[in-house]
Order: structure tokens, then sequence, then C-alpha cells
């Protein structure tokens, strides 16, 4: 049962402990009356007058996906694969640069701005250029992981426009293709001296009926440093799919089936989560309600792995029952372990 | 037997071809004449008044190659080690990041200077973050693919001070390890605008007998763009590592007409192999100067013997290389076919 979850290994691995070295003051910035770093300060603006966006920065994940409705067929079908694959071949988990991808716009990076060229620095060792030389867009670089990107002030908002991205990146976690006419649109704003906000916007016509994308927000990561998140083991020592997991599932009768039915309530990762299970034509369904964007797909089909224990998309969920078969909590199994919801009605 | 030379495949893979839209003429740089980039015009400067190094910059191969008198037994050892494994283990073969490796300081980087930090960007998408900002040098950072850098100027020159590196980066690609006492030692001067010299020296009380490095020189690399260049197979994927056990037995007889000296050009100029018996087993040993960089160099000591194991009668496999004997009916080898991804290079026996 293990194997399949390994794709949550690799991000617990790479999660770096914090460490006392790692804790400096950072000099010459501004800071409260009781020396903290002072977030609400202005922003910096570098010799040109412009914000300088200098710094180390660390976000949560952007919670990015399109609807469903917008995604041309050919998306769709792909999008619908890749769940059924664990999202093994997702470039992050195969040790491949990001690109595009939402997710990066969460976690670590350092931004370096000079007049002429801003590079962002992942915390996963890949990095990518803005050309700020008033250069055009090129019209067809060549295809890339990272693309080729160019930006220019619009008052204080940095506006970067990017291409060339190869058709190997995704633009979210959850499968999102595209094609090599992508062009993606940033909006930067250093809105204080501890925020940046940046808004983006994925633009692909043979991929998608219109442009879809999310706003992220990072914090200044003042008094500290960057660890090194590298990976070191791709999805290739991944074994089973969820295709093999529906191979190898058992009949459960339906009247089993529907004392499962039911809303649980736990905690996941220090929030409240919330998952409802209903019948769905024969099949038990799990549905994460709020953060239903965390950790794979909205909706997870539960294939019967024995009476009590199902497989949900790369996650097991095992159901606790009482004397009567009536079951009382959800139990979610991750590789982080077991995480108990019990049964609200 | 061509599967043992994925490594080069790799090597070959990763050169990137030049296009149209990658040359474009960069604005306000100083130019000749004839509209070329001026190389010899003075460093530019800034705004703090020193040496401004950002640019995109190309070396060709770098050869950092200690002496093996540089190095203690143990590391001395794991280099022989890591040969006998066709390098395999060598950070840039399985896609991750080369550290403080030499050759790192060849092919391709964009600097992005700052006054408090420095960044250079590999074509690998690698990259390193200089602090220049004034703070000390970690006594104990945790360990990383990159290290911790911290840089001052003395004059003109930049000097960096690294340590903080994992144990599973080399400082050559000739399987060359380093203790976490390892401390690299940089001085960068930009002699002019076109040129950047870099001095890089290795210190490892726990694994080098004294200090070593060497020097390079980078030129700018005007009016083009830096093309990435992303690892996606590791050496994990190397087929016919040597086994022992698959070892094919050929006659000593037969393996006494091999013997002899065959000579032969390899990479535009003239390579001799001689070919004994040491024992029961054929070696093929390099004679000469070797070829520095080529692609046959096979670890630190080029004058190493290379064991041939047969794979048939006439084929043999030494180190990552197949060896094939040309041979009549009756009599002597008449010539030697070494064996590379690149092709077969011929060398004819002289006795």
């Amino acid at each position: 049962m293990t194997p399949v979850l390994a794709a949550l290994a690799l991000l617990v691995a790479a999660t770096p402990a914090t460490a006392q070295w790692l804790d400096r003051p950072w000099p010459g910035i501004p800071r409260t009356a009781d020396g903290k770093p002072n977030l609400a300060a202005p922003a910096p603006r570098g010799p040109d007058g412009k914000p300088d966006l200098t710094g180390l920065w660390n976000g949560p994940n952007p919670e990015s996906i399109p609807d469903p409705a917008i995604e041309l067929p050919w998306v769709r079908a792909l999008v619908l694969e890749r769940q059924r694959d664990y999202h093994k071949g997702r470039p992050s988990y195969q040790c491949l640069p990001s690109g595009p991808e939402s997710d990066r716009f969460g976690g670590w990076k350092r931004i370096v701005q000079t007049p002429a060229a801003i590079a962002i620095l992942n915390d996963d060792q890949t990095h990518r250029m803005i050309h700020m030389d008033g250069r055009a867009r090129e019209a067809e670089p060549a295809p890339s992981w990272m693309g080729y990107s160019v930006g220019r002030w619009e008052g204080d908002t940095l506006v970067v426009e990017s291409n060339g991205y190869n058709e190997k990146t995704w633009l979210s976690r959850y499968g999102q293709a595209h094609t090599e006419a992508l062009r993606v649109t940033e909006r930067y704003r250093r809105t204080d001296f501890g925020h940046l906000q940046v808004e983006v916007a994925y633009t692909d016509p043979a991929a998608y009926a219109k442009p879809w994308g999310f706003t992220a927000h990072m914090t200044l990561a003042a008094d500290t440093n960057m660890l090194e998140s590298i990976c070191e083991r791709t999805s290739d020592h991944w074994t089973g799919t969820r295709t093999e997991a529906a191979g190898r599932a058992i009949t459960v009768p339906p009247e089993v089936l529907a004392r499962y039915v039911g809303v649980y309530s736990g905690m996941y990762l220090a929030r409240a989560r919330t998952v409802e299970v209903t019948l769905s034509g024969g099949q038990l369904v799990a549905k994460v309600i709020g953060g239903a964007l965390v950790d794979g797909g909205e909706i997870r089909p539960l294939v019967p792995q024995s009476q009590t224990l199902f497989e949900g998309a790369g996650l097991y969920y095992e159901f606790e029952v009482d004397a009567t078969g009536a079951a009382t909590a959800l139990v979610q199994i991750n590789i982080t372990g077991p995480y108990r919801f019990a049964r609200q009605r | 037997m061509r599967l043992f030379l994925a490594a080069l495949v790799l090597v070959a893979g990763t050169a990137p071809a030049a296009a149209q839209w990658l040359d474009r003429p960069w604005p306000g740089i100083p130019r000749t004449a004839d509209g070329k980039p001026n190389l010899a015009a003075p460093a530019p400067r800034g705004p703090d008044g020193k040496p401004d190094l950002t640019g995109v910059w190309n070396a060709g191969q770098i050869l950092g190659r200690p002496e093996p008198g540089d190095l203690q037994p143990w590391v001395l050892d794991l280099a022989r080690k890591h040969q006998q494994e066709y390098h395999r283990a060598r950070p840039y073969y399985q896609c991750r990041p080369s550290g403080p490796e030499a050759e790192k300081y060849g092919g391709w980087k964009r600097i992005l200077q700052t006054p408090t930090v420095i960044a250079i960007l590999n074509d690998d998408l690698t990259y390193r973050v200089i602090h220049m900002d004034g703070r000390q040098l970690e006594a104990e950072p945790a360990p990383s693919w990159t290290g911790y850098a911290v840089g001052r100027w003395e004059g003109d020159t930049l000097v960096v001070e690294s340590n903080g590196y994992n144990e599973k980066v080399w400082t050559s690609r000739y399987g060359v390890s380093h203790s976490d006492a390892l401390r690299v030692t940089e001085r960068y001067r930009r002699t002019d605008f076109g040129h950047l010299q870099v001095e890089v020296t290795y210190t490892d009380p726990g694994a080098y007998t004294r200090p070593w490095g060497f020097e390079a020189t980078m030129r700018l690399a005007a009016d083009t763009e830096m093309l990435e260049a992303v690892c996606e197979r590791s050496s994990e994927h190397w087929a016919n590592m040597p086994d022992a056990s698959a070892k094919v037995t050929v006659p000593r007889d037969a393996l006494a007409r091999y013997v002899g000296v065959y000579t032969g050009i390899y990479g535009g100029r003239e390579r001799t192999y001689q070919v004994s018996l040491s024992g029961d087993e054929l070696v093929a040993t390099i004679v000469g100067p070797p070829i520095e960089g080529g692609l046959g160099a096979a670890g630190l000591e080029d004058g190493t013997p290379r064991p041939l194991v047969p794979v048939s009668q006439t084929v043999f496999e030494g180190l990552g290389l197949g060896y094939q004997f040309e041979v009549g009916e009756t009599g002597p080898a008449t010539a030697l076919i070494v064996i590379h991804i690149s092709g077969p290079y011929r060398y004819a026996r002289r006795k």
C-alpha cells in the first residue's frame, strides 16, 4: 500500500529543518522598536527610483486550477490521464525544472534585481532571468524549461511577459498541459517592505478557451537564509498506478458502502479538514471540502481494497466501524501518517 | 558494447546548437570601429567603483586535476574506485548540481552583481550566491551542493571563500572527493571588458596533502544569450557496467598475439597504446603525453594501465572504451581499434 504514496515522501524529505546558523539578523533593514524586521515599512527603491524586489521571499502555494470548462478536450483528457498516473510525470517529481508551474510561485526564492536584469533563484537550484534592458520579446525563442522573459515597469508594477516554454512543463500540479504558444504574464507589486504580490495569467488559445491564473502572496523572509532543496529521487521509482489499484478492487455490497456515507472532520497539517463521502453510481466518492485544491484534486473516487479500506487517488481511506457496521470515523492514510476524521453526520 | 559509452552521449547531447534568434547585439557595450564588441576595452565598474563582473561568460573545458601526490590515500583509493565505475557517481552524470567541481568553471554562466550579493547562474540552471554584505563565513553551515560563499574586494580582485559542501560533490571529474573541511578560495579579476580570470584553490586537510587548484579564463559572450542545458537522463540508466562474472575466457596464447605497440591519431594528435600481458590479463597503457580533457582520459593518472576485460575473443572492454584487435589467420594483431562513442579510432601496430 505504501509505494503509491511515494509522492508525499518526496515532499516531506524536501522540507528543510531550521538550524541555529541560519538565523542571522540582516544589516540595514527597517526594524520596529522591539528590534523585529518592520515588514510594514515602505518598499525600498533602487537608484533608478523603481521599487527594488531584491530579497528572500517565501509564501504558500497559490490555489491554482482552471475551470475544467475552459480546458480544451485534449487538455482535459491529459489531466485525467495524469491523475490516473498519480501525476508521476510532473516535472518536479522527475527532478526536472518546474518552469511556469503555479506551485513555483509558492515556497522559497531569492530575487536579485539589477537595472538590466532580474534573476529569480529558487530553492530547488533552478533559476530564471528577466531581461530589463528594454529588448522586445522574442517571437520564437528556443523552447526551454524556464522560458524567455522580458520585463518593464508600469508605474511601480513590474510587468513580465514570458514565452518559449517547452511542452514538458505543466501549469499546475494537477496536470494542466500547454502548447509552445503559451504566454505567461506576471504583474509584481512590492506593496511594502515585507510583502510582494504577483498576479499570474496563463494565455494559450491552443489549450484553454480563455486565460486563467491566480494571485500569489509572498512575505520577506528576513533575518534568515534560504536552504537548498534538491530533488534526488525521481518518480521513476514510484510503483503502482490508479489503474493497477482498480485492478485489485474487490466488490463491496452497496448496503455496506451506504454505511460509510457521511461527513467527517478532523485536523490535517494543523488545519481543519472536512471530507464528505457520498455514493455516486454505486461508487463511493470522497470530496475534500475547503482546501479542495490541496494534494491531488477535489473528487477522489474510492476503490475498495477490503471491506473497510479504499484507495483514493494516491491516498488510502479506512473507515472505522462500530458493532453495527456503521462508520464512526474516516482515517486518511498519508505517508506522513494516518489522519483521523471523526464522523459529524 | 556501445551502451557503456552512454556517459559521452550525455555530454554530447547537452551542447546547444546556435540559432538565429540568439544572436542579438547587446546595447551599450564598447565596440570597435567595425561594430564588433571591443573585448579589450577597460572593465566596467559599478556605482561603488568596484569592477562589475556582470555579463554572460564562456570558457573552454577546464582541467582541474590534482597530482596523485596531492591526495590522501583514501581519496586516491576512492578516485580509483570511481574510475572503475566509469565515474557513474559523478554528480553531473546523475543530473545533480556539480557544486565546486573544477569543470563547472568551464562552459556558460551569467554573473549578476549587486553591492550586497553576486549571483552566478549556470546553464544547467544551478546557481550560486556570493554574499557581499560584509558577513563572516559561517563556521558550520548546513552541508549543501553549492556551498556557502562570502566575498570581499582586495583592490580590484574579488576574493570568495566558500565552505559547507556536502560529501556527494566532487572537486574534479576524475572522482576526487573531499571532507567536510573543504574550503574553496576563488580570486576573480576582470582584466578588461572581455576577459574574466579566476584562480581556484581547494584546501582540505581532511582529504588533501596540500592545497591544489587551477586557473581559468572566461571570455565575455557578447551579442548572444546563454541557452539552457538541463540534464534529463541520469547515469542510473547506464548499462553494461563492469561485471567480472560475465568474463569471456581468452586463451593465453591468443592474448599473447595482441601484445605490442599501436599508434594512431586521436583528437587530432598522435597517440600510442602499449598493450602488454600482466599475469593472465591484457593491459593497455597510453604512452606519451596525455590529451588533456580528451574523451579517452581515463582518470587522474593517464598512464594508469587499463585492464582489458574480454568481451569476445578479439573485443575487450577497458574503463568505458571498447578495444578490438584486428587479426589475420595467424601471427600477431595488425591493428588496435579503440571504440569511442564518437567512432572507432584505428591504431596500426608498430612493433
